[in-house]
């Protein structure tokens, strides 16, 4: 059994339990903390206010990035989030095989997948021929069509890896100036989240060479530090993806637009 | 008056505080705790960051997170460094922390910056109470809570004879008694000595405008507080809720069907937000800011508001806007009031933080120089504290810069706010910063425009 048979048939349900278990563990500390008490009476705002209110909630911060740190906004939301992790990790056609393999019904994101390599559906622009074929596509036959040329597992790899390079950086920089804010463990998740992309754009490529043997291993590879992410992640900053983000947020909502009628 | 100590340094107090901070952490806290990802998007929100970045709101409340993770969590205790969990180890880090945590105004632009909703003003809230538990609070602010929990208040001359002066001349106004301590008074007006201090022509607007309508109200014949509760600015939550307490017993007495508030800062939204869960019961009154009142009035059709041209801008308090979610009522009254009614730049949801909030406009030299004067009394405080105001004064000019600059740019005569602790921190930045304005309480632009219809 080499790294690769590990990754995908003996560690899984480990990983699961992992998860499974810190997830509990976090979310039950919130229940037994909390206590009833009696509470004010919201101020009385229509229900399109609240509306409005939390899509802004949402909004908000995006909003506000773009405004005070354009810098953080592009490379901390669009390439790390938007345009990078979100869809390669969720959308990758790879990666969507992988996981309906393990969850059969993620198979119904199927036709949403983005490929891996943006060759073909850069001929569908820069080809002066199409291609023969008797079926109805040129190059490309994914619902993205030639937005391929941009939406694939080879660009948004390296936005991603850009995008946490320069968290890393920022994070550098801050140790630099004495802020404690910065822990050793964002740079651990930061790594971390890294090298998966790294190895995973290097399985991708048969790198650093196309034998089998260094395949499965930098495959495996991948896949195991993916895995260990997957368990790690109640215990790091990658909860926030789960809990703390839409927690905060819906949190935020209910305290400042419904209980206290902030209308913005 | 003897000054705090901030020389010397306690381990057993401080493990003690620090225990103590951890008994006050509920599900909401601990979501501002565990769920930062230190991305710092909040820190150039943050009023302070102009100062430095060490006081950006990521870095400031992390030392509640250092604090907490050193008491509760199993391996942050075997291995601190890599965790970053510990307490302050000597005076100097004491220090330290309290000049991180006395650069927060708790105005709440991180919060609703925030991309996870972590409001790290309330962090460091939590942060100061443990500060105070160790000894590390301002002399001046340590002797207001301390007064306001004993009612010691009452007893300085200073302090009463100025409360009774504002009350003659609100007597004078309405030519007539004041309805005081009535039992049975529908609306019980709420006035604290601070704003006799810095805001008493908002007393006497106030008393005019509740006059004008014909209203059938009261307020109290003693100041019920210095700025109740005074010790939540020192996170010290127990002295806090002891005055709110004693205050809800005494409304209780009257039993209003409306407190009515000229002061929207920390005073409103503690009545208006937190009191069921101060005294443990709903309040059988409704707390309402003059702007609601008026405003409810004029729009049912019993009042109205004779408009003039004077050149007035609105500044929103924290608590009052973006805590309270009075952020276009205010604006509304004023372009009634006035044809030449401008918002500032900021209006809104996101609007510009005074600088001096939460405490810090209140402990600064000048306003400690003007209660000594007032009561007759010097604070001695220790060289390391001398310090610590001088170096926070200074700051706090850095910090309140931006919204003089906006209020500048509004080209406004007039500066209609509503906090005391807002206007006293306009008044003060705007000499220094070379800005000839006038800065009141909303309702002293009302009290002469508004009639009974």
């Amino acid at each position: 059994m080499d790294i690769l048979d590990f990754a995908v048939y003996v560690a899984p349900p480990y990983v699961v339990a992992a998860f499974a278990f810190g997830a509990t563990y976090r979310l039950l500390k919130y229940i037994f903390l909390w206590k009833r008490g009696p509470g004010p009476e919201p101020r009385k705002r229509g229900a399109g206010s609240l509306v409005k209110g939390l899509i802004m909630t949402f909004l908000n911060p995006i909003i506000e990035s773009i405004r005070r740190k354009p810098h953080d906004f592009i490379t901390g939301l669009v390439m790390l989030h938007i345009l990078g992790v979100i869809p390669l990790i969720f959308l990758l056609d790879q990666h969507i095989a992988a996981f309906a393999y393990w969850f059969p019904p993620y198979a119904l994101l199927a036709p949403l997948a983005i490929p891996l390599s943006f060759t073909t559906s850069a001929l569908t622009v820069a080809a002066p021929f199409k291609p023969v074929s008797e079926m109805q596509w040129g190059f490309v036959n994914t619902i993205w069509g030639p937005l391929t040329v941009f939406l694939n597992g080879d660009v948004l790899a390296v936005l991603a890896m850009l995008g946490v390079a320069y968290k890393i950086g920022d994070k550098i920089v801050r140790r630099a100036h004495g802020l404690t804010h910065v822990r050793i463990g964002d740079f651990f998740d930061l790594g971390l989240l890294f090298t998966i992309l790294l190895f995973g754009f290097m399985a991708a490529h048969h790198l650093p060479s196309g034998d089998i043997v260094t395949y499965r291993t930098v495959l495996g590879i991948h896949i195991v530090l993916a895995e260990l992410l997957v368990a790690l992640l109640p215990f790091t900053k990658f909860w926030h993806f789960v809990f703390g983000f839409w927690y905060g947020k819906l949190h935020e909502w209910y305290d400042l637009k419904y209980k206290r009628g902030v209308a913005e | 008056m003897n000054g705090v100590n901030w020389e010397t340094y306690d381990e057993a107090l401080v493990k003690e505080a620090a225990k103590s901070v951890v008994g006050h952490i509920d599900p909401v806290m601990m979501h501002y705790i565990e769920n930062c990802v230190s991305c710092a998007a909040c820190e150039t929100a943050c009023p302070y960051y102009a100062v430095g970045e060490e006081y950006g709101p990521v870095n400031k409340a992390e030392n509640l997170r250092k604090l907490v993770r050193s008491e509760v969590a199993i391996l942050p205790r075997i291995f601190p460094w890599l965790f970053h969990s510990h307490v302050p180890k000597d005076a100097e880090e004491l220090n330290k922390w309290a000049e991180m945590a006395y650069r927060c105004t708790n105005c709440g632009l991180c919060y609703v910056t925030c991309p996870f909703g972590i409001h790290s003003g309330e962090m460091i809230k939590l942060v100061r109470g443990f500060l105070t538990k160790t000894g590390r609070v301002p002399t001046v602010l340590k002797a207001m809570i301390d007064m306001e929990v004993s009612g010691t208040y009452s007893g300085i001359k200073g302090f009463m004879d100025l409360w009774q002066s504002v009350l003659k001349e609100a007597e004078k106004a309405i030519g007539k008694e004041l309805p005081l301590d009535k039992k049975g008074a529908e609306y019980v007006y709420l006035p604290s000595l601070a704003e006799a201090m810095i805001t008493p022509e908002a007393i006497v607007s106030s008393i005019k405008i509740l006059d004008k309508l014909g209203l059938n109200w009261t307020m109290p014949s003693d100041p019920m507080s210095i700025r109740a509760p005074v010790g939540a600015l020192a996170g010290d939550g127990e002295a806090a809720a002891a005055v709110v307490k004693r205050i809800y017993n005494y409304l209780k007495e009257i039993g209003p069907r409306y407190v009515v508030m000229s002061d929207g800062g920390y005073p409103y939204t503690t009545y208006r937000f937190d009191l069921p869960r101060i005294v443990g019961e709903k309040p059988p009154f409704k707390v309402v800011h003059f702007v609601e009142l008026i405003l409810e009035l004029v729009e049912a059709g019993k009042a109205k508001i004779i408009q003039g041209d004077e050149e007035v801008t609105w500044h929103s308090p924290c608590k009052m806007g973006r805590f309270a979610g009075l952020i276009e009522e205010p604006a509304k009254l004023l372009s009634m009031a006035s044809k030449n009614f401008r918002k500032l730049e900021s209006h809104g949801l996101f609007s510009r933080c005074c600088g001096g909030g939460n405490s810090i406009a209140c402990i600064v030299l000048p306003t400690m120089q003007f209660l000594g004067k007032l009561t007759g009394t010097t604070m001695q405080v220790s060289d390391e504290e001398m310090n610590f105001l001088k170096k926070l004064e200074h700051d706090m000019y850095i910090a309140s810069k931006g919204k003089i600059d906006e209020i500048r740019k509004s080209k406004a005569k007039i500066v209609a706010s509503a906090c005391v602790g807002c206007i006293h921190t306009i008044r003060l930045s705007s000499r220094v910063h070379g800005l000839d304005v006038s800065v009141v309480n909303i309702v002293e632009v009302l009290a002469d425009k508004i009639e009974k219809a």
